[in-house]
């Protein structure tokens, strides 16, 4: 065991040896690879922020049922078995809010307590909040709206909202985003692969000599191919290194620029750094990615060494 | 410990290096390869070192049959042999020293007793005052001694020499063929091509090739004689199988 660790701990110091001997030449190859890898950083990192936020909103279908103002409350909370039997859901939740709690609810999450205690009269009207199961198809979509024109018949109902609607179009395109993201990461890990391949393949042509004689005096393929893979491995977990804090850069002057935009919806959203945890993974990642373009680099040109 | 039995090396249908050779050589034995340029000396090595395969024959060489040598086995093969050419095949970018430290490393010896033992190595053959030296800054004859230190260091059982004193003067070629019977007398079996007819040794065994033919072999004509063993730099049977545990994976 000691000797594999020694043996790890040569190709290690090898590859670093002749990265210090081409520095610039090495520096470049991370420069290309850091710019490759932080465009699905980056898009990873809006995506990482704006994933709370979307996950807040529920994407189920919802209704919200508004009672005429005035509606006596027995009549309003009876009609939550005829609202049941409407929407034939047995799973669908179906919640009554009364004014007074939708008051106390508006006035804390809105900040406009003063205004509404000036009001005197609660305004709201006692509602309903039918949370159904998700959409599965079109047909079921429509089938919300049917019921929702249902509803709006029973006695005492003001109106019927069916809220969910943007909500399933935000993450419908959240959901395209990430495919694009996807593909993006894909076409440009496999950039990342071939700069790092070539990177190798030069590096081979330069040592041509020094494999030869490996060779010849008992090296085996895997002793001589340790290094290569290391140089790969870090060439990527540099690169991902320098991708990462030049996203987390980019955030600063995007957020100055947030800042003022969210001010102006009464919000403090603010975009941040990806955490640790899949920082490591990115950087994992990249690491594998210049391991990969090693190894196939590796397959292909120094069996041709001899 | 090498024995061909009706070998023969084709490259192409017009190109045959080397045609029905059948001899043996003997463990600790000293044996030069005589023959003009072309004769097929270097195939013959090439052969030895699992560099090229025979098209037809058997090729024993440490007790393996070269035929059924895997590419994997290749490696662990030379890790017994000392392989010492006529363009030394030094690495430029490094000192002699680390040069010769390459042997034992790649076969995970630690860094501390492989500089330990290429300085020993080097002292033997009269450069270990140079041991921070690149290559290029040496004359011809010592890059060739340095390559000879490089082949000796991992304690080989077998060292093979191709024309390891083409392009030197005399008195280099000399110093080299001294190096070269300093450890042939302490049981290294060595086999030593040369087209200098000056170079042979009478007190070797001398194989003569010829387009590719065995022409002659001239036989001691006294036996060899062995220095003491010199524990330093005897040849260890085996003892690559253990280092090369720690090398794969």
């Amino acid at each position: 065991m000691r000797g594999w660790f020694r043996q790890h701990r040569f190709a290690l110091g090898s590859a670093l040896i002749h990265l210090r001997k081409s520095p610039s030449g090495f520096l470049l190859n991370v420069v290309v690879v850091a710019i490759a890898l932080s465009l699905p950083f980056a898009g990873l990192t809006m995506l990482d922020n704006v994933r709370p936020m979307s996950e807040q909103m529920s994407v189920d279908p919802e209704i919200s049922v508004f009672m005429k103002i005035n509606t006596p409350r027995e009549q309003a909370t009876s009609l939550a078995g005829e609202m049941r039997k409407i929407v034939h859901d047995a799973k669908a939740k179906i919640v009554f809010i009364p004014r007074e709690d939708a008051l106390e609810s508006l006035k804390s999450k809105s900040g406009l307590a003063d205004v509404l205690n000036t009001l005197g009269d609660n305004p709201l009207p006692d509602s309903y909040v039918l949370k159904l199961n998700a959409f599965n198809s079109a047909t079921e979509a429509q089938d919300v709206d049917a019921v929702a024109e249902q509803l709006r018949q029973l006695p005492g109902v003001e109106s019927a909202q069916v809220d969910s609607a943007w909500v399933k179009r935000l993450a419908a395109l959240l959901g395209v985003l990430r495919l694009v993201l996807l593909l993006l990461a894909i076409t440009l890990g496999v950039a990342v692969i071939a700069v790092v391949f070539n990177t190798i393949r030069l590096q081979v042509m330069t040592q041509r000599d020094e494999i030869s004689i490996s060779k010849l005096i008992g090296a085996t393929d895997t002793f001589i191919h340790r290094p290569f893979y290391y140089t790969g491995a870090l060439l990527g977990l540099c690169a991902g290194a320098l991708a990462l804090g030049a996203v987390a850069l980019a955030l600063q002057p995007l957020n100055t620029a947030i800042a003022e935009f969210a001010r102006l919806y009464a919000s403090e959203f603010q975009l941040v750094p990806l955490a640790p945890l899949p920082m490591a993974g990115l950087l994992a990642v990249s690491a594998g990615l210049g391991l990969i373009g090693a190894f196939l680099c590796v397959q292909r040109h120094l069996a041709r060494v001899n | 410990m090498i024995e061909f039995q009706h070998v023969s090396k084709q490259y192409s249908s017009d190109a045959v290096a080397l045609s029905d050779i059948s001899l043996s050589i003997a463990k600790g034995e000293l044996v030069f390869l005589a023959g003009p340029s072309g004769a097929g000396k270097s195939t013959l090595m090439k052969m030895i070192a699992a560099m090229e395969r025979p098209t037809s024959g058997k090729l024993i060489v440490n007790g393996q049959d070269m035929a059924k040598l895997k590419p994997a086995g290749v490696p662990f093969l030379r890790r017994n042999m000392g392989l010492i050419f006529q363009q030394q095949k030094l690495l430029n970018d490094r000192s002699i020293l680390a040069n010769v430290m390459l042997p034992l490393l790649v076969v995970g010896a630690h860094k501390v007793a492989a500089e330990q033992r290429a300085r020993a190595a080097l002292d033997k053959v009269g450069l270990l005052d140079r041991a921070m030296a690149r290559p290029l800054s040496l004359s011809g004859g010592e890059q060739q001694r340095v390559s000879i230190a490089r082949a000796i260091v991992n304690r080989p059982q077998i060292i093979l020499a191709d024309e390891p004193t083409a392009n030197l003067d005399r008195a280099s070629a000399n110093k080299v063929l001294d190096a070269l019977k300093a450890f042939h007398s302490v049981g290294v079996t060595c086999l030593i091509s040369s087209h200098d007819e000056q170079m042979l040794d009478a007190a070797a065994r001398v194989i003569h090739l010829k387009n590719g033919q065995l022409v002659a072999i001239d036989k001691a004509t006294e036996a060899p004689v062995f220095a003491p063993p010199d524990p330093d730099f005897a040849p260890k049977p085996g003892q690559h199988d253990v280092d090369a545990q720690g090398d794969e994976a």
